[in-house]
């Protein structure tokens, strides 16, 4: 089936079977490499991408569903450098082997696109769905809370 | 990667929806959030040579209320019911349950009818739209007709609607309530209901009692809310409900729990549960969405 | 008496400049980016294969047939694969394990036959067309039942296998290996003793759960060169064990090149050899094409190496004092169809059970039972984890019964440097009782916290731990580094970077000796035909192995450095020195010589010539002073570690008396470091480690089914913590007593941190609830169904 997506701001028309999930065919057919398999049913959330602006599991979605909407992974967040979040994960060394960073900056983006002042029960729960063993949570969270633009601006006063 | 293939259609009305499901003789699957669906296609529980896919038909979005009536369309996501003015107004008990179910990146997707039609024991949604007393409205080949949810679970994964027939929307009669969803899980994390229960408590002492992942379906207790009727909650009356508890479920042990555990839980949950429900209805309960256990 | 180290690293009493620093890692930009590159993220073109594996459904069987004649003729099946094609043996310590089974599956599982395909999906589709035909048997599935006289043998030709000379496996039983330790008279010393307390602890198998699957993608060239990008902890020791169990198909060392980029996490799971060598041996059969092979969340829980269940038996001796005078520990480890790692777990356990303490009366044993699970293998903690759950758990038990307070009876038995270990060497310098103590003043020891909630009760709870690196004696680490045009420097050294930082490290060693900026200094990832040997990244001891070969290396290029210098201008070495990357001298202050000046291209003297070159240098690292060669009976007579690193780990808790539900409220943590490199990096491992270990005991466990099937090897049934489930407050403390041999007195502390997380738990509840747990995992069902019974009488 012919499947027409946005990806990163780019138009995309690709060919797919019904049966193709969005994240291979994002990885294999787009190359963006970041959303990551990690154990495909939507558990861990290494393979979240943000669709409409929303975190999804690109696991559970079949490209065919995708039709039309806007994706957007971390690589598209990235292109005109790293967001405040992103310089607060790498200035605080708060992630260890990466794997799951992709997913966590975009349900961390998402959180703070929607919620400006979040507590630590809300980054929490924003973040409970993606899977991390290696940091324990805690500097990520801790990062989380520091990047809030309703933290940022009262540090900047 | 999903092995089996399949063919997949995308309806943009209803009528297109239910010729398709009408016309077509093999096994077939709705997909609407795909959070079940999907996953189940992968590890190959399922292997439909048709998945029609409902999210392009208007109309099946909607949280509104007509009156007394709480309309909920099929295609509503957890994450809209948490975030919708009306359910926060109106039906706050909605946003307590969707807040509990998997995580953002689920709830994003995951509908609450999708939550019903998959009817796993575990079903967030069932114990709450249980107390309730939803109606489950559908179309299908033979026209439009609706399903008191106490009729809808019909066994283990298995509802009053047919193969070919599409979940159109929820509706809820309002009056006056304070409600509750508790639930046990092994962590604080993302995880299943390994036993839940949902209450509403209406005014002059009248409950609603239900409970998740202890029996092959969500069920209501019959007995437990006849026993409640009409008495003022004490101490005593709610250890007379919670000592029916073991009477009233069929849970199992399984990986997740044993059948005692959750045995102890429910009645822990009941009775947690009907102090929170009956002071929420008088406005002096905990806010929705803090956890009770 | 402490060792005597032949090397003695750079003085620790300098004023140091990068190491001590929270330096910023050195990939951290790569990996928020979405840039860093993980193995199933590498392009391969049109050209690339993939593989799917048939494992068997029973726990023991004997293979009668494998029929593969429709999955031959399947759409898209380039190749299928089955035991007759590589009828070889492999195995890390010991070599027990195929490539593919042959005549016998002895797990759920075990490969039995694998596809080739053009698309994945083809490849999975064709894998349902085989028709094995077994001859069902009746699996062992519990460590003890394999211990007796008449159990079935797992492993018949046991007697046969090829193993380490430190390995005593039993002919003819289920005993593939038993580390005894004896050590003075512990019968006398029970009969001595005031107080005797025995018990059995039990702990069951758990899954390392690193977000990243394995995954591995193999190609022979034409030229006949197999090269294998592996997620892996271990790129030269799988070379060597390609190598080693694909020679008769006439491979040599040189011929096999592992390239293994970043890891997305490791634990232990991807140490050593497992699925990998599938894929490269699959590859030798369609030259020309790279074929990947990628685990499913489910395979790798059922069939990667798995943390292995222990029995074990304690009994422990006192005197009224608190004096500890006597241990036995029995441990009847079920390790798996296959110990070719494993059995190296039970060995360092055995050597290690009595924990951090001074015990005179010694015995030890350890023994590795053959089971038909799936393999056991090295997981964070090495088999202390596991030993330190029922230790640990029986020291408060013993304090309480001879009315003292479990951290006094800790604190008196706490081992210290020069005391004599188990096997007989003597004890590294080391800040154990400085860990006590700061544990117990950060979470307020001896002071009852009282709950407002009438639901829930408080309690607290402290535990030590001690590990040493397990590796064979001669485990090595080597570097190279050389200086680029702009005085900026790149370092190769086959260490992995799994998430722990030590690219970072290797980068701040090198720059305190050298003073180029972590900034300035890039450390790569490994590939065999160009990085320099490391054993494994493993044992927690890279920082100190490899950070050792990376100082001797930095150490070296001063000295080139300071060559030039002297050979041009006549300076004495010894009077130059390195400041903000220029070479100055002591003897002369207004000399100074910018790096980025000559260390490529030289200095030119004034008669017009040139002096020096591209500065290059090497190091490498042995531990020399260790042996493995002790008395099989009494282990005495070796040296088998190098060091341990110790600490102590401290909990405030609440628990709702109802449903069990724990909520940590408070965790401490010290581990003495020796020297922290970087602060932050050993926070990260404090945190990252202790979550990792509370999740062992409050929420994971596998669980098997009566054919040893498992059956919860997702992670919707097998539950790693969200960051809802992490402690509310977790203070980490870093001790700072200097290993001597160290780089910068560093050792390791990537493993330690989640070793005394379960016990510490179970004292916790025990204080709460007057509950005592004995077996892992202590769920809030368990606590609950406990306290239930307790009440009821």
């Amino acid at each position: 089936m012919d499947l027409e997506i946005n990806v990163n701001g780019e138009q995309w028309v690709l060919n797919v079977a019904p049966a193709d999930v969005l994240l291979d065919v994002l990885r294999e057919q787009v190359g963006t490499k970041s959303p990551k398999i990690g154990c495909e049913r939507g558990d861990c959330g290494s393979c979240t991408i943000l669709m409409d602006g929303r975190s999804v599991r690109s696991c559970l979605v079949l490209a065919v569903e995708a039709e039309g909407h806007d994706i957007v992974t971390v690589e598209g967040i990235s292109y005109e450098g790293m967001s405040q979040l992103q310089d607060l994960f790498i200035s605080t060394n708060a992630f260890q082997c990466g794997f799951c960073a992709p997913g966590i900056v975009l349900a961390a983006t998402e959180l703070l696109e929607n919620n400006p002042d979040p507590t630590r029960h809300d980054v929490q729960d924003a973040l409970a769905g993606n899977l991390c063993r290696c940091t324990g949570y805690e500097p990520i969270i801790e990062a989380v809370l520091a990047a809030a633009p309703a933290r940022q601006e009262g540090d900047s006063q | 990667m999903i092995a089996n293939e399949f063919e997949y259609r995308r309806p943009t009305t209803l009528a297109e929806a239910t010729q398709v499901l009408a016309q077509h003789s093999g096994s077939v699957k709705v997909l609407a959030g795909g959070t079940d669906l999907v996953a189940w296609l992968r590890d190959d529980a399922i292997a439909p040579d048709l998945v029609i896919d409902i999210k392009a038909i208007p109309d099946l979005r909607d949280i509104k209320i007509d009156g007394d009536v709480l309309h909920i369309g099929s295609l509503v996501t957890f994450t809209e019911l948490i975030e919708s003015d009306v359910v926060k107004e109106h039906v706050p008990l909605l946003a307590e349950m969707a807040e509990t179910v998997a995580s953002p990146g689920i709830r994003n997707r995951a509908t609450m009818a999708g939550n019903i039609c998959s009817a796993v024991p575990s079903c967030d949604a069932g114990p709450v739209l249980l107390a309730y007393d939803t109606a489950v409205h559908l179309t299908g080949p033979s026209g439009n007709r609706s399903v008191d949810i106490n009729d809808w679970f019909t066994g283990l994964r298995q509802t009053a609607g047919t193969d070919d027939e599409v979940v159109t929307h929820l509706t809820i009669k309002l009056r006056q309530h304070g409600g509750v969803y508790v639930k046990l899980m092994r962590y604080a994390g993302e995880d299943l209901a390994q036993a839940a229960v949902g209450i509403v408590a209406y005014p002059d002492n009248e409950y609603r009692v239900a409970f998740g992942a202890v029996a092959p379906t969500p069920i209501r207790s019959a007995v437990i809310e006849e026993t409640l009727r009409g008495k003022p909650l004490d101490d005593d009356l709610v250890a007379a409900v919670v000592a029916m508890v073991p009477d009233e479920i069929s849970p199992i042990t399984d990986m997740r729990s044993t059948a005692e555990y959750r045995t102890h839980m429910t009645g822990v949950m009941l009775k947690r549960g009907l102090w929170a429900a009956r002071q929420r209805l008088d406005g002096t309960g905990p806010a929705y969405g803090a956890r009770l256990i | 008496m402490t060792t005597t180290f032949p090397f003695e690293a750079e003085s620790t009493e300098d004023e140091l400049k990068t190491v001590g620093t929270a330096a910023v890692r050195i990939d951290g930009l790569d990996k928020i980016s979405g840039a860093a590159e993980f193995v199933d993220d590498m392009d391969f073109g049109p050209g690339l294969l993939h593989a799917a594996i048939v494992e068997s459904p029973h726990a023991y069987a004997k293979i009668l047939s494998i029929d593969t004649s429709e999955a031959e003729k399947a759409k898209g099946v380039v190749r299928v694969v089955t035991g007759d094609d590589f009828p070889y043996k492999f195995g890390m310590y010991m070599e027990d394990r195929y490539i593919f089974a042959q005549d016998h599956v002895r797990f759920v599982g075990e490969q039995v036959a694998g596809i080739i395909a053009r698309s994945h999906r083809e490849a999975v589709q064709a894998a349902k067309l085989i028709k094995v035909e077994y001859e069902v048997l009746k699996p062992l599935l519990d460590p003890k039942k394999a211990f007796a006289d008449d159990a079935e043998l797992v492993h018949p030709d046991l007697g046969d296998y090829t193993h380490v000379p430190w390995f005593f496996p039993q002919a003819n039983t289920n005993i593939a290996h038993w580390r005894k330790i004896r050590k003075g008279d512990t019968e006398k010393a029970f009969a001595e003793a005031d107080y005797v307390l025995e018990d059995t602890y039990t702990v069951p198998r758990y899954a390392h759960c690193a977000i990243e699957p394995h995954v591995t993608v193999s190609k022979l060239d034409q030229s006949d060169r197999l090269t294998v990008w592996t997620a892996s902890q271990s790129p030269h020791t799988q070379r060597h064990l390609f190598a080693e169990a694909l020679a008769p198909l006439g491979f040599t060392h040189k011929d096999v090149r592992v390239i293994t980029p970043y890891v997305g996490g490791g634990f232990g799971g991807k140490a050593g050899v497992s699925m990998e060598i599938m894929g490269a041996a699959m590859a030798t059969l369609v030259k020309g094409r790279p074929v990947k092979l990628r685990w499913t969340r489910e395979q790798e829980f059922y069939n990667t190496y798995q943390r292995q269940g222990v029995i074990a038996e304690l009994k422990v001796g006192v005197m009224n004092d608190g004096t500890i005078t006597a241990v036995e520990h029995r441990l009847y480890w079920d390790a798996g169809a296959y110990v070719e790692y494993g059995a190296n777990v039970v060995n360092a356990a055995g050597l290690s059970a009595t924990g951090p303490y001074r015990v005179p009366n010694i015995t030890n044993d350890s023994l590795c039972m053959y089971t038909n699970l799936p393999p056991g293998g090295p997981y964070r903690g090495f088999g202390y984890s596991e030993f330190h759950f029922g230790l640990e758990s029986h020291m408060d038990r013993i304090a309480e019964a001879i009315g003292m307070d479990p951290v006094d009876f800790r604190r008196k038995n706490a081992i210290v440097e020069g005391d004599e270990l188990a096997y007989g060497a003597h004890m590294n310098p080391s800040g154990l009782i400085e860990a006590i103590d700061k544990v117990a003043d950060a979470i307020d020891w001896g002071t009852d916290e009282e709950s407002d909630n009438p639901d829930t009760v408080m309690g607290k709870g402290m535990a030590l731990f001690w590990k040493a690196p397990a590796m064979p004696p001669n485990a090595s680490s080597a570097s190279f580094l050389k200086f680029n045009e702009d005085g900026s420097l790149n370092i190769t050294v086959s260490g992995m970077e799994l998430g722990q930082g030590y690219l970072t490290v290797m980068a701040q060693i090198a720059s305190e000796v050298l003073t180029v900026p972590v900034e300035k200094i890039r450390v790569e990832t490994p590939d065999t035909d160009r990085n320099p040997y490391e054993w494994q990244t493993v044992a927690s001891h890279v920082t100190w192995s490899s950070g050792l070969a990376v100082e001797k290396a930095a150490i070296e290029a001063r000295g080139k450095i300071f060559d030039v210098i002297h050979q041009v201008y006549g300076y004495e070495d010894d009077s130059l020195y390195l400041e903000d990357e220029k070479v100055k001298c002591k003897t002369d202050p207004d000399f100074e010589k910018l790096l980025s000046d000559f260390v490529i291209d030289g200095i030119q003297t004034e008669e017009g010539t040139w002096r020096g070159g591209p500065i290059i240098a090497t190091g490498k690292f042995m531990p020399e002073f260790t042996n493995a060669n002790s008395d099989p009976e009494t282990g005495q007579g070796g040296h088998p570690n190098v060091h341990y690193t110790v600490g102590a780990t401290g909990v405030v808790l609440e628990i709702d008396k109802d449903s069990g539900r724990i909520w940590v409220r408070k965790a401490a943590l010290a581990v003495d470091a020796g020297r922290a490199i970087n602060p932050d990096l050993v926070t990260g491992q404090i945190v990252g480690g202790l979550v990792q270990g509370l999740a062992t005991v409050l929420y994971e466990d596998m669980r098997f089914d009566e054919g040893g099937k498992m059956m919860n090897p997702t992670f919707t049934d097998y539950k790693i913590p969200t960051a809802f489930d992490i402690p509310d407050e977790i203070i980490p403390i870093i001790v700072e007593v200097p290993q001597p041999d160290g780089p910068f007195g560093a050792r390791g502390v990537g493993e330690h941190t989640m070793i005394a997380a379960a016990p510490v738990i179970a004292n916790a509840v025990y204080d709460a609830l007057g509950v005592r747990i004995k077996s892992m995992p202590i769920t809030q069902e368990k606590i609950a169904m406990s306290y239930l019974e307790k009440r009821s009488g």
